[in-house]
């Protein structure tokens, strides 16, 4: 790979409330796999097949606060990749949600300030996050957000944690 | 530092931590159960493949599954036996009881550990003077796994302090249930809870436990009760013993935030669908129609909510339209209904016995409902969906009103005053 790392990510958004759990995100009978793609096809579907259409049409999830509450399934964040779901802003996140979402590779920003200037804006639109510059642009304008320390950003640009260690073992050439 | 920071301090190899600082610790026990150690293991296998140096330190506990119901779920756990056996990993098969309650009872979990899992309410380890955190699978095995360690951001510390003597018929499952509405899910993300204050002091092991189960709903990462001379004797009742010091905080001066409630006011709670904190009074529920009620799951099936049931439903019966169902949380705690009489007395007045498992959750292998059932019961989640149809209901309450509701077909609290407090 010689191409420099995509830190920009995002596009249409896909927006929902407060709260929203993990048995909604990815019912807990699909979680025999951990096939993004396969997950994908479930995710979201106590929604119903209107939201899980709009989902994969859409590359950013825009929430309230505590997104991703409830159970600690990494395929709450893996779903989302595999239906094409870049980055997720929200208000707040359940901290192992934002975990999950980390290790997963997928883009997860708490931006209260873009969630409201979306909502404000009519709630349907792009954003776009950049978590090298710590940037979010929406609708209404560009918001910071806190930056990643060094650590995440290196395990987002090398795709999740495994991906980045399995990258650090193949540097060093050694297992400890 | 108090119990968690000293704890990170020791499994880091530093003289102090500070909240926020992120460190590096190594971790003590990996908790799994059949479903998320199926995922750690295909994970592990496809994507790290690496010898594990400790698989000793690794519990896999079958608590979703009591018997597969399908091929699909029988090959799963006959995966994770040859995963288990190949890398020596600690393995409790179906009938050992829920994951949590089985890793304790079986000597797996001490003071002064960390402790990881993936399943979100590991936290409930707390309860013993542990550092017990939720993670997912790939941190599991990714980094647990192959180096037996894992990153952690130190947390802020809120401590909840508990004052009161309880109302008669109010236990100490109210008052946990309270408390998240009285809180707020998610209001303390990221957070160490530390559980004090008189009311905790006085309580019971088991009843401790109900409150670092609720930590996820709160959004915390971790919560705790400072070890006692309660801690102590209960650990020394535990395969292995205390094999150790206990841990201790330094100070009272170490909580960045401290809450105080009163809980003598507190009456009886029933969380309604669709969150934990959507809390009523059990007298605000009543006549709610359940064709089902169960005792089991992280925080039910102990031997308190089996003593409690049996007491409300002594000279009564489980009501034709409503099935209760029992799941005790370990197989010692079957034995020891059993040497009680209650299996015979619960039997008899209705209620069906399940093996030790972790009953409903999920509906895994049992517990599914259609649209417009409802159950009450103690375990831990009512999100719509979670059980069958996402138009069926859960509703979460002690063992007590479960009990009552279970003879009244309906929700309903306990009929006498007194009679679901659990015996210490």
């Amino acid at each position: 790979m010689t191409t420099a790392p995509e830190t920009r990510v995002g596009g249409k958004t896909i927006t929902f409330g407060d709260d929203v759990n993990t048995d909604v995100i990815i019912p807990g009978r699909y979680l025999v796999s951990i096939d993004p793609v396969e997950l994908a096809e479930h995710a979201f579907e106590p929604l119903g097949p209107e939201v899980q259409k709009e989902l994969k049409a859409s590359r950013v999830v825009v929430a309230g606060r505590n997104f991703g509450c409830g159970s600690a399934r990494e395929q709450a964040a893996s779903c989302l990749t595999g239906a094409g779901v870049r980055a997720v802003v929200a208000t707040s996140f359940s901290r192992v949600f934002f975990r999950n979402a980390i290790n997963t590779g997928l883009v997860a920003v708490e931006c209260p300030q873009a969630v409201d200037a979306l909502a404000a804006a009519g709630g349907r639109g792009e954003m776009w996050v950049d978590y090298d510059q710590g940037t979010v642009e929406t609708a209404g304008g560009t918001f910071g957000f806190a930056p990643y320390p060094q650590g995440l950003r290196e395990i987002l640009q090398d795709g999740g944690l495994i991906p980045h260690l399995m990258r650090s073992f193949a540097q060093e050439g050694t297992v400890r | 530092m108090n119990l968690v920071e000293k704890i990170l301090a020791r499994a880091s190899g530093r003289d102090s931590v500070q909240p926020g600082e992120i460190v590096i610790a190594g971790v003590d026990r990996l908790l799994m159960h059949d479903l998320s150690g199926y995922l750690t293991s295909e994970v592990y296998e496809k994507r790290v493949g690496r010898p594990i140096p400790h698989p000793e330190r690794a519990v896999m506990v079958f608590d979703h599954h009591f018997s597969p119901p399908t091929e699909r779920q029988a090959e799963i756990l006959e995966a994770n036996r040859a995963w288990a056996r190949k890398h020596g990993i600690t393995l409790m098969d179906c009938g050992s009881g829920n994951l949590h309650h089985a890793a304790v009872r079986g000597g797996h979990v001490k003071p002064g550990m960390i402790v990881v899992g993936s399943d979100s309410h590991t936290p409930v380890h707390g309860a013993l003077g542990t550092l017990a955190v939720a993670l997912g699978n790939d941190s599991h095995a990714g980094t647990v796994l192959p180096y037996g360690k894992a990153w952690f951001r130190v947390p802020e510390t809120v401590r909840i302090e508990l004052h009161g003597v309880p109302r008669p018929g109010t236990t100490a499952r109210d008052i946990a249930l309270w408390l998240v509405a009285q809180i707020g899910e998610g209001a303390l993300n990221y957070r160490a809870l530390e559980f004090a204050g008189p009311y905790v002091k006085q309580a019971s092991f088991w009843d401790r436990w109900l409150f670092p189960l609720l930590t996820v709903d709160l959004g915390a990462k971790c919560g705790f009760v400072e070890p006692d001379e309660v801690t102590e004797a209960f650990v020394r009742t535990l395969p292995g013993g205390l094999d150790g010091e206990l841990p201790h905080s330094d100070g009272a001066q170490d909580a960045a935030t401290v809450l105080r409630y009163d809980v003598s006011e507190v009456p009886a709670q029933v969380a309604c669908p669709p969150t934990v904190g959507n809390t009523r009074s059990v007298a605000d529920a009543a006549g709610t129609r359940v064709g089902w009620a169960e005792l089991g799951g992280h925080g039910g099936g102990r031997l308190e909510d089996i003593r409690a049931a049996a007491e409300v439903l002594d000279g009564r019966r489980v009501h034709p339209d409503t099935r209760l169902n029992i799941v005790p949380s370990s197989r010692q705690v079957f034995a020891e209904a059993l040497a009680e009489g209650l299996v015979a007395r619960l039997h008899e007045a209705g209620a069906t016995w399940f093996p030790p498992s972790t009953g409903s959750n999920q509906a895994i292998n049992m517990g599914a409902m259609a649209a417009g059932e409802a159950m009450i019961c103690t375990h831990s989640r009512n999100f719509p969906g979670r059980n069958g149809s996402t138009d069926a209901a859960v509703y979460l309450a002690s063992a007590a009103t479960v009990a009552a509701s279970a003879a009244a077909g309906e929700i309903a609290g306990a009929a006498r005053p007194g009679a679901e407090r659990s015996a210490a």
